[in-house]
């Protein structure tokens, strides 16, 4: 009913409505009211697609139901390319927030900067974190720590190339698919035989074959993307350095330019992989090539596996190793959960980017196949028992988890003013090796250039 | 005209400014949000990268003044040269062919036949589709192996196209491509065709001119204003294509389609160099101006204004 005028016979009702219903908030209410005006509210920046989002607003959920003393803000960007961008205009503009994801190629020169605190004291003094076998080692110290041991940030979690393959393809050639364990792991010479029996013309004929019809190719053996994480994996495992250890590129070695060369052979000598991989966000990706029986085997990301797994596959899949060229190798990375320098909440800061490297926050991401453990503890059988579901995790993954990314992995750790030398330098070399340009034409040049941009960045 | 002072004697008494005044004061306020926007949306922000052109900027730290190596780097910088080739290529092609093909579609659709109102949507609605839909449109059309510019190519009896895996084919792609948002120039050229008086059509009838040469000789001159103006503008816009070379190639194969607006981008938020890509932006600005002004020089006096005097 609404009250025209505030007669003195409403004022007295209003009055005694407010009253009662006062009556009726316990003291328990009335405690939490008080307590949530204590609490210290902070920020955090992130971006991520709808996955992503959930799973860090039931991480702060549950960060709040654990305690009451600190509420946590999601500042949320859905296009992870442009939070850097994002997050570097409102370190400018003095508005950045207290926490925050930070990108694996920005990381260092945020820090270098000085726009992250350093964590060091905090996790030494935590009786969790602060435990020498609480991450996968030496990789999260190699990523994480600066120079002189300190770090500035903590891994979000790992994520790592492999292989993943169509089950369908492998049984109608009779061949046995790769797998995670030391001897089932190709050797490179037996990889580019498979993908020679892999791919097909449309006349059935295999590379190599008389009449075999390269222009008109139904069925290719492997889509080898040809940005820095799969290039960078090969490399590793030629007994090159993708970055060296003084924070270099290091794509001009001998290793290097033999491990690039093999790739793009891969395309141009062997006819086993299509062009079209070179620009991977075009048109039909190595899911729908691999679904349709196009592509027997895609090399992508650990991440993919949230969609290209058993469950929401047509085709039968499995998952394996990279081949081997020298030794086997795969590159890990992932962005960071950083507390900014700007912080006026340090602590509070610190006690929620500690949550998240707590088992809680990756296991939602581990379950449903977009992250891999950078704890310990979520990779032992009892670890892995908590996250591996039947439906997007293979039989194999298991010893993926457990044995060869602690074993193979190799940590990146991109240097200060990476992004620039890449954009402008090392994409363009890239790009021309999946054009088929001979890398020694191409890699010393670029690699020279893009060293001088790192080293001013120093 | 009414006086005012006997239409509102009471108001008029109370008015210390006069007639010329108060509609001076009337104008200003009119156009005051116009200027207020473009202070603080341009010509603040302009003066803002001016002075970053003198400091080394990268959003974290403090910026420091460092004199002229900014625009030293201008010089000196294989990327600019290559950005700055790719741009004029891109401008050079995309502008005649763009023009062209307006003009060409605007002839079309300026008939009277039935259902001449779809046709007109039918080739005004690329330009109004959102640009990132657009490029993942033609992103598609481009795929090397499943394409469909392909699949005709193919089904022609031509090999397949790495369309934007390689560079030359990238930029050709790219020209193409701009066809495909010529609606706006075509709907300025249909306003400005339907403008042409009957009677100049009639008079080259009864001189017995052709389709041909009434195109040439009466269309095409009474047009030349409008032809300019489209040809400024499509300068100007394609000047600063950005979209779709960021979504769909981000600048690759091998930098060929990094144009200027997106090497300024990169160089501002990913290279985190705001200095330097002020004094691109500036390099941009100067460009323009000189541009349109050579434009003008040569041009402007060859454009025919239906106006007393001419």
């Amino acid at each position: 009913m609404p009250i025209d005028k505030l007669t003195r016979r409403n004022f007295l009702k209003i009055m005694g409505a407010s009253a009662a219903a006062g009556a009726f908030i316990s003291p328990r209410e009335a405690l939490f009211l008080a307590q949530a005006q204590a609490a210290t509210n902070i920020s955090f920046g992130g971006w991520g697609g709808v996955a992503e989002d959930e799973g860090v607003k039931a991480a702060i959920a549950h960060f709040e139901a654990e305690q009451d003393k600190i509420k946590v803000e999601w500042q949320h960007t859905p296009d992870a390319g442009e939070y850097g961008t994002v997050l570097l205009t409102n370190i400018a503009a003095g508005t950045a927030p207290d926490t925050s994801f930070i990108v694996a190629d920005q990381y260092e020169t945020l820090r270098q900067n000085g726009a992250l605190l350093d964590i060091t004291d905090y996790i030494q003094a935590d009786p969790l974190l602060g435990q020498a076998d609480y991450f996968i080692q030496p990789q999260e110290s190699n990523r994480s720590a600066d120079a002189n041991g300190r770090w500035h940030g903590i891994g979000s979690t790992w994520v790592a190339h492999h292989i993943y393959y169509n089950q369908a393809l492998f049984d109608e050639a009779k061949i046995t698919p790769p797998g995670f364990a030391d001897d089932e792991i190709w050797e490179w010479d037996n990889f580019v035989e498979i993908c020679k029996q892999l791919t097909k013309d449309a006349n059935g004929r295999h590379p190599g074959d008389a009449g075999f019809d390269a222009e008109n190719i139904q069925q290719w053996a492997v889509d080898w993307p040809m940005w820095w994480m799969p290039l960078a994996a090969a490399v590793h495992s030629n007994g090159g350095q993708f970055i060296t250890d003084d924070g270099l590129s290091g794509l001009d070695s001998p290793e290097a330019m033999e491990a690039l060369q093999r790739l793009s052979d891969l395309i141009y000598v062997h006819n086993v992989a299509p062009r079209s991989a070179a620009l991977t966000n075009l048109g039909m990706n190595n899911t729908q090539m691999i679904d349709s029986n196009r592509l027997a085997m895609g090399v992508d990301g650990s991440w993919a596996l949230s969609w290209m797994n058993p469950g929401l596959m047509q085709v039968p899949m499995g998952t394996g190793a990279l081949p081997k060229m020298k030794q086997p190798a795969t590159i890990m990375q992932a962005h960071f959960h950083c507390v900014l320098a700007g912080s006026k909440h340090p602590q509070e800061a610190w006690e929620w980017v500690r949550f998240l490297s707590t088992p809680f926050y990756q296991t939602q991401f581990l379950k449903i196949g977009l992250w891999l453990p950078s704890q310990t503890a979520l990779a032992t059988e009892e670890g892995l028992a908590t996250w591996i579901t039947e439906g997007v995790h293979p039989a194999n993954y298991r010893q993926f988890v457990s044995d060869y990314i602690p074993k193979h992995g190799v940590a990146a750790r991109l240097p200060a003013g990476y992004i620039e030398a890449q954009n402008d330098y090392l994409q363009p070399a890239f790009d021309a090796l999946a054009n088929g340009e001979a890398v020694e034409d191409v890699f010393p040049k670029a690699v020279k250039q893009a060293n001088q941009v790192l080293e001013a960045n120093r | 005209m009414i006086d005012a002072k006997t239409t509102t004697p009471a108001k008029t008494k109370a008015s210390r400014f006069s007639l010329a005044q108060r509609r001076t004061i009337v104008g200003y306020i009119f156009i005051t949000p116009f200027i207020l926007g473009f202070i603080f949306w341009f010509l603040t922000p302009a003066l803002v990268a001016a002075n970053l052109t003198f400091q080394k900027w990268n959003l974290i730290s403090a910026p420091r003044y460092i004199g002229f190596q900014n625009i030293e780097r201008l010089f000196n910088d294989p990327i600019l040269l290559q950005s700055l080739k790719s741009t004029l290529i891109y401008t050079f092609a995309s502008v005649p062919v763009g023009l062209i093909f307006a003009f060409f579609l605007a002839l079309l659709i300026n008939t009277q036949i039935p259902g001449i109102a779809i046709f007109r949507t039918i080739y005004f609605l690329p330009s109004i589709v959102p640009a990132v839909a657009g490029a993942l449109l033609w992103a598609w059309i481009f795929n090397t192996e499943f394409g469909l510019l392909n699949a005709a190519i193919r089904a022609l009896g031509g090999a397949k196209i790495a369309w934007l895996q390689e560079p030359s084919w990238a930029m050709i792609a790219f020209i193409i491509m701009s066809t495909w948002g010529v609606g706006g120039a075509m709907i300025i050229f249909l306003a400005g065709l339907q403008g042409i008086p009957d009677v100049y059509y009639e008079a080259a009838d009864l001189d017995g001119a052709g389709r041909w040469n009434k195109l040439v000789n009466v269309t095409i001159p009474l047009m030349s204003p409008v032809i300019f103006f489209n040809l400024i503008i499509g300068f100007i816009n394609s000047f600063q294509v950005f979209v779709q070379a960021l979504l769909m190639t981000n600048g690759g194969p091998q930098n060929s389609t990094l144009f200027l607006v997106l090497y300024i981008y990169r160089t501002a938020f990913q290279s985190t160099n705001m200095g330097y890509a002020a004094a691109l932006s500036w390099l941009l600005f100067f460009f323009l101006m000189i541009f349109s002004f050579i434009v003008f020089k040569v041009l402007g006096n060859r454009v025919y204004y239906e106006a007393p005097g001419n």
